[in-house]
């Protein structure tokens, strides 16, 4: 596909475009989150579930972010997403690489092209993590927590906002001993437009 | 007065933002009634006519609404993927719409189109959508003086960032603003 080039390009210049924060401050701090949701919920499903939200709030407030960025860029996403192939490279490419300044790669397209992994090298957020091993017992239920489970809310909300109505998962965590992260990202319906009821009422 | 009004819709036609620039003689009650009713047929326009857009373009092009004109006055919109709409009511300006089409509406640095960008990704994501209070989905519009939308308690009011303030001057140094 003539876009892969081109849009981890891009995504290079918007990453450059971008203000940085200190990389180590920025895993302390989601370090710091997780920390304090464990604490207050103590269940790991629980907090799975609350950093699914919490990435979705962010996810909805990114996209405007990145369309605004990328738009003034003169990338017109109107024609660059035709397919769900397309919009997981923007994703990966060029979405992952203006906010964290990676570059994550696409692959694992299911028959149906419903359905892709992202797969990331290296995680900005799990710098100087260890979660407790299957050794040290007792904890065996923080195996459970899925550390970066803000990436699949991130990504939820963000396509939910595009009108794509999609389910993530982290499948492979480097933090749980795997080679490297995927998040597997299913499309479950595309949304479509209409009057919503504040339209009606109003 | 060129620029007679601003309205801001979200992909479900919810208004999230309006505001008007030419004095009305009506009192605000009922200037907030028409203001309603107006921005709903703007956005019913809008979205009907987007719909026929739709299916009027050739495959593998894209279909895109800029201003809708009348014989007196003309609508500019702009949309964005993520089903903002932000729609300009302006009179008809001879001399920019000539300016426009002479140098090419897109890459006119004060053309229309230029502006709402301009205003959605310097103005709108800055102020609002950056704003620690922005909930989306959850905004109070405000209607025109003291006619605040009840239960609005708890919710993000735009008026609590400075867009309004920067679209202002923003718009105020458009040379067509006048």
């Amino acid at each position: 596909m003539s876009s892969k080039s081109s849009a981890a390009q891009s995504g290079q210049a918007l990453w450059t475009k971008m203000p940085k924060a200190n990389a180590e401050l920025f895993a302390l701090t989601y370090g710091s989150l997780v920390t304090e949701l464990v604490r207050d919920y103590e269940d790991p499903i629980e907090v799975n579930a609350q950093l699914d939200r919490i990435g979705h709030s962010i996810g909805v407030r990114c996209v405007d972010e990145f369309l605004s960025k990328a738009d003034v860029a003169g990338m017109g996403m109107t024609t660059q997403c035709q397919s769900l192939r397309d919009t997981a490279e923007v994703v990966a490419k060029m979405g992952f690489k203006m906010f964290l300044g990676v570059q994550a790669e696409v692959g694992g397209f299911s028959q149906d092209q419903k359905s892709f992994s992202i797969y990331l090298q290296d995680n900005p957020l799990s710098t100087f993590v260890e979660l407790p091993g299957d050794e040290q017992g007792g904890s065996d239920d923080l195996r459970r927590l899925k550390y970066s489970n803000v990436y699949c809310g991130v990504i939820r909300g963000a396509l939910e906002q595009v009108n794509l109505k999609v389910e993530c998962n982290i499948v492979r965590d480097t933090l749980k001993g795997d080679d490297l992260n995927e998040i597997r990202v299913e499309l479950k319906e595309v949304l479509t437009d209409g009057a919503g009821d504040d339209y009606k009422e109003e | 007065m060129t620029v007679h009004a601003l309205h801001i819709f979200d992909r479900k036609g919810k208004t999230l933002f309006t505001k008007r620039y030419t004095n009305s003689k009506s009192t605000p009650a009922q200037d907030a009634e028409q203001l309603s009713e107006q921005r709903k047929l703007i956005f019913g326009m809008l979205f009907s006519l987007r719909e026929l857009m739709g299916s009027l373009t050739p495959e593998g092009e894209t279909p895109a609404l800029h201003s809708v004109k009348t014989g007196a006055n003309t609508l500019h919109c702009y949309e964005t993927l993520s089903g903002l709409r932000i729609a300009l009511y302006t009179n008809n300006n001879p001399t920019m719409n000539a300016v426009g089409s002479r140098a090419g509406v897109e890459n006119s640095r004060t053309s229309f189109q230029a502006a709402l960008k301009h205003i959605y990704s310097e103005i709108w994501v800055e102020c609002v959508v950056r704003s620690p209070l922005y909930r989306p989905r959850d905004i109070r519009v405000n209607e025109g003086e003291g006619m605040d939308v009840d239960g609005g308690e708890g919710r993000f009011d735009i008026r609590s960032t400075n867009f309004e303030q920067k679209l202002d001057a923003f718009l105020q140094s458009m040379p067509w603003f006048r």
